[in-house]
């Protein structure tokens, strides 16, 4: 009845916004960046920048200022300290609360709390937290533990100082997504397994765990592009001090583009974000689909 | 004396000051980024020169009156003018450009300005981005030196050579220095500021001085003295590099001389100069030697200042701004004094050499449609501006002081003195140099701030990461 | 036993067996936990009330004793929280209507319609999860420079839109995945096209999604603070953060107006989810179970 032509015209308009968007924002965009990071392009204005090659890929890697090598270890860092820190603690807490216990709700309800206050607001605050001088930190755990130069000033402390408030914001971010998964387990499942003399432990570890292998997927997923897209924490905490002890990619890439204006610079280091984040989203499908197949063998 | 009230004194003063000032600038020697054989601005400038000066006066004979400005009359003008700056509602400026923009209203009803201030950080992006889109208000502020000298270079900005004709008296023509190009006047200067060594007498007197040390030895046994008594000598705010670097200029100016300096900052020599390194290790040792306060590492400058007026730290070096802010604390005013850095050098420095000059500017695009009135306007207005400024303790006049300034806190007056007195400037290395360089050299200055690299290490990387 | 299914997501399962210890020992963690999150914003709360000498070691912890409503009125003059509030609003809700429209269109072209490439174009959005939203600041910037588009709603809107769709779709599809195919065929034999089916039976239908994909982008919108920071410099278009921001650098050493901005641009939201938590979690976790 309806020809061919037809439909093609129709689903290209279901498609329309949803392309222009896409295309107009991401995949333009990320090939410009991609020949503006073969350029020494030092303003807004494009005419007249000059090709540089790999010359800006080269200086990022060698200069003595810039530090990328700092900046890409210490998003590695976060990103494993997320996934073995954060995730696991989260784990637990949904394992927890998914025994059914008196004030479920009210636990849940506190855990997602912070998810839902503004970054920048959790930075200011926990700014105030680790303040050398009149933090609560101090008062809490006194100031003779603060290392020289205070929470924040401290090449060796900066970098766990900020990975903490991360911790503290997305636990119960992680945590949920768990808990429902830990809740969609069966019932009957659990049960026989208990009559059979499982002990709670064993029932997390050989039950519930692996049948929530795919929300673990994307919980890893998520901490780990997260970590590697960080940016407003630790802008509003350190802005990569002390000595780039907390610089990140994405913060390098702010100073180049608005302190030192080398645009072509900026779109080299955001150039290389993406393909790392694409790295890790393939190495992380990877290690999952391996798991599988053993998990069937 | 006895007859003369604390007010008539401070009035005979400040006139004293107002001529000495006037005379000792004509003499004094200041660095003027685009003039003399400064690679980068010469050359930049060099370029844009034929085309610059034919591109604005077509550019004003479309607007008014072909280019002869000595035609232009702002008083029968009706135009309207925009302007962007930074003065807003919480910067230390704000008053002085109000009252400066009321007074201009009032005296030439018929121009209007739209004015709009911008927090300081994006405003730097904003301006870029305007100047590369020709999107530019008429009248703009700017830092002069390497910031401006990038648009000059580009033939965006409107020549105030002959607007200054008729300010020639009231402005200093070596004030003008920082913001001329192969010779011509591009800015017009509000408040100048330098680098003030600010001590809390309070605490000397702990340690057993009366007055701050003159000498870079005594100084340094101040500083033992200082810790003797368990006292921070310095406070620095770590996280914000362009303060080490007040402390660190002051260093290396008092090690090598200003010319010197001045060579490398415009630069017409390189960062490979051993003298350098060692000024850099004198600087390190005064870290290792325990003389700041190492939570500052974390702190920002507001926090740092308030430290210091709480009596936290006995030296505080920063810009002279800071004036305004300490006149206003009645309990801290009566403990400060400020003075200049000691010399440490004394074959190759002297006192009188100082860091700091005029940097705050107004500018007028050159794609105005009003550029000739705006010129004349910008001139009137910078007046007014450098005198509600100054009134304010904001910095020191660019302008000559006129009216009565016996208002002015006796803190600005001390640094008048100090200015008066003074033999060279070198500009802030980060105002000096372009954006790209000047953040590589600031981060070289936290790495020698954190130990992390030495005076060596320090002009190496310069001399590899600056071309 | 505990087998009350009633089919919710939560409250299904109570296990009865767990012994007295490991459960007392649970309730420790989670209390502790519980603590954690909730100290530094009862912390936060006290802070905004205090003057600076309180703050500085009177009463580091406690309520304050004189409470000092008086920041709050200094955040709302100097800071106009209000403003940034109300900008931050405009621009998460516009950005939840384009990306949820977007978002439904396109689901439905590729879940609904039988045609070839469908799957490749599912992929083709499913980019959008991985890819960084800083990647493309560069040039959006000096795009919105040319067309002089900074400083107004839209430069946070479509980029925010943009990054929102690959999450919204993915969340569609689930949803849609779900509703009967037999839907589409009776609509098909009644006569509709794809348009009316679209609008009049999957629409509808896919109201579950809406709240879900709301929360998504609320969470991913509302604390953005690159975008926000760079393209709005004009301080009546100032989002909460860069307002926050803003507002922090020029007290840095009053603590009492930056508590009081922290409060206000946190309490309204956390208000909401108080009355809300249930529906909200639900949403959130619906999302996480069918994408």
């Amino acid at each position: 009845m309806k020809n061919k032509t037809y439909k093609y015209v129709t689903v290209f308009l279901f498609l329309l916004p949803a392309l222009i968007l896409f295309i107009g924002v991401l995949i333009a965009p990320i090939v410009m960046s991609l020949v503006y990071s073969l350029f020494d392009l030092r303003s807004v204005s494009t005419e007249g920048m000059e090709f540089i090659g790999l010359g800006n890929y080269k200086e990022l890697f060698t200069s003595g200022s810039i530090s990328f090598w700092k900046a890409l270890g210490n998003s590695m860092l976060l990103a494993v300290l997320s996934v073995f820190i954060q995730l696991p603690l989260a784990l637990g807490l949904a394992l927890m609360l998914g025994k059914g216990i008196k004030g479920e709700r009210a636990f849940l309800s506190i855990y997602f709390l912070p998810v839902l206050i503004s970054t920048v607001v959790i930075g200011q605050l926990w700014r105030k937290i680790y303040n050398p001088d009149y933090g609560i930190l101090n008062a809490v755990v006194g100031s003779g533990l603060m290392p020289q130069g205070g929470w924040l000033g401290n090449e060796s402390s900066a970098l766990w100082c900020v990975f903490i408030p991360t911790l503290w914001q997305y636990v119960g971010y992680h945590m949920l997504l768990m808990y429902a998964g830990v809740r969609s387990v069966s019932p009957e499942l659990r049960e026989a397994a208990k009559l059979d003399g499982a002990t709670d432990g064993q029932v997390d570890w050989y039950i519930v765990i692996p049948s929530i292998k795919p929300i673990l997927r994307v919980s890893v997923i998520f901490a780990i592009t997260g970590s590697l897209k960080s940016f407003d924490l630790i802008y509003v905490l350190t802005n990569g001090g002390p000595y780039h002890a907390t610089e990140v990619p994405s913060t390098l890439m702010i100073s180049m583009l608005f302190e030192r204006n080398r645009y072509g610079m900026g779109s080299t280091i955001a150039v290389l974000m993406i393909a790392l984040c694409f790295a890790f989203a393939i190495i992380i499908n990877a290690v999952f689909k391996e798991r599988d197949i053993y998990g069937k063998k | 004396m006895i007859g003369l009230s604390k007010k008539e004194e401070n009035i005979m003063k400040l006139k004293k000051f107002a001529a000495l000032l006037l005379a000792g600038a004509m003499t004094l020697s200041m660095a003027a980024c685009g003039t003399g054989g400064s690679g980068d601005g010469s050359g930049a400038s060099g370029a844009g020169t034929g085309g610059s000066s034919n591109n604005t006066s077509s550019e004003a004979s479309g607007g008014a009156s072909g280019g002869s400005s000595n035609a232009v009359s702002m008083e029968n003008a009706e135009c309207t003018l925009e302007m962007w700056c930074i003065a807003t509602e919480s910067d230390s400026n704000r008053h002085s450009y109000e009252a400066a923009i009321d007074e201009m209203k009032t005296e030439y009803p018929n121009i209007t300005l739209d004015w709009e201030a911008f927090e300081n950080q994006s405003y730097k992006t904003k301006i870029k981005a305007a100047v590369a889109a020709d999107e530019m208000p008429d009248i703009f502020f700017t830092w002069s030196c390497a910031f401006l000298g990038d648009f000059v270079a580009s033939n965006k900005v409107y020549c105030l050579d002959d607007a200054y004709q008729e300010y020639k008296s009231e402005l200093p023509e070596v004030m003008m220095g920082n913001s001329t190009y192969d010779g011509k006047h591009y800015g017009v200067p509000l408040t100048m500021n330098i680098v003030g060594l600010f001590a809390n007498m309070d605490l000397l007197k702990e340690a057993g001085y009366d007055e701050i040390p003159g000498t870079y030895d005594e100084f340094i046994k101040c500083c033992d003295a200082l810790k003797e008594k368990d006292i921070i000598p310095f406070g620095c705010a770590g996280s914000e590099t362009w303060c080490v670097t007040e402390y660190l200029e002051s260093v290396i100016e008092k090690s090598i001389g200003a010319d010197a300096m001045n060579d490398i900052f415009l630069g017409r020599a390189t960062w490979n100069n051993p003298e350098v390194a060692a000024a850099v290790d004198t600087f390190q040792s005064m870290v290792n030697n325990g003389y700041f306060d190492p939570n500052g590492i974390s702190l920002s400058n507001d926090e740092v200042k308030a430290n210091f007026m709480a009596g936290k730290y006995a030296f505080y070096m920063n810009g002279t701004w800071n004036c305004a802010d300490f006149a206003n604390d009645a309990n801290f005013f009566p403990k400060v004094k400020v003075a200049e850095f000691p010399v440490i050098n004394s074959d190759k420095a002297e006192l009188g050499q100082l860091i700091g000059g005029p940097s705050d500017t107004l500018a007028v695009a050159a794609s105005s449609e009003n550029a000739a009135i705006a010129a004349k306007y910008t001139f009137e207005l910078g007046k007014r501006i450098c005198h509600y400024g100054y009134l304010d303790g904001c910095g020191l006049p660019a302008w000559t002081p006129y009216g009565d300034t016996s208002s002015v806190n006796a803190l600005t007056q001390d640094v008048a003195n100090i200015c008066n007195a003074a033999k060279a400037y070198v500009l802030f290395g980060d105002t000096a140099m372009n954006a790209d360089e000047a953040n590589t050299y600031l981060d070289y200055v936290a790495q020698v701030y954190g130990c992390k690299v030495d005076g060596q290490g320090f002009i190496d990387g310069l001399t590899k990461d600056i071309r | 036993m505990a087998r009350n299914n009633d089919g919710r997501l939560l409250d299904q399962y109570q296990v009865r067996k767990t012994n007295k210890f490991l459960r007392g020992m649970i309730y420790v963690g989670l209390v502790i936990w519980a603590l954690i999150d909730l100290f530094p914003i009862y912390w936060m709360f006290t802070f905004s009330l205090k003057s600076n000498e309180e703050v500085y070691g009177l009463n580091v912890m406690g309520l304050p004793k004189e409470w000092l409503w008086s920041n709050y009125s200094t955040a709302m003059t100097t800071g106009n929280m209000p403003q940034y509030f109300v900008n931050s609003l405009i621009v998460t809700v516009a950005t939840i209507v384009i990306s949820l429209i977007a978002a439904l269109m396109a689901t439905y072209a590729i879940t609904r319609i039988v045609w070839k490439g469908s799957s490749l174009m599912n992929s083709f959005f499913m980019l959008g999860i991985t890819i960084p939203i800083h990647a493309s600041i560069v040039p959006i910037f000096i795009t919105l420079s040319k067309l002089h588009m900074t400083n107004s709603y839209w430069s946070l809107i479509i980029p925010y839109s943009a990054f929102s769709l690959a999450m919204a779709i993915l969340i569609c599809t689930g949803f849609m995945n779900e509703i009967p195919r037999d839907l589409d065929e009776a609509a098909y034999i009644d006569g509709c096209g794809l348009w009316q089916t679209f609008g009049m039976i999957i629409v509808p239908l896919m109201k579950p999604a809406l709240a879900t994909i709301s929360i998504y982008t609320f969470l991913q919108c509302w604390n953005e603070l690159m975008f926000a920071n760079v393209f709005i410099s004009k301080d009546a278009l100032k989002t909460l953060p860069v307002g926050i921001q803003a507002l922090s650098g020029r007290h840095t050493t009053d603590w009492g107006p930056i508590g009081a901005a922290l409060v206000i641009a946190t309490f309204p939201v956390l208000i909401a989810y108080v009355f809300m938590s249930k529906s909200i979690q639900e949403s959130f976790i619906a999302g996480a179970v069918k994408g």
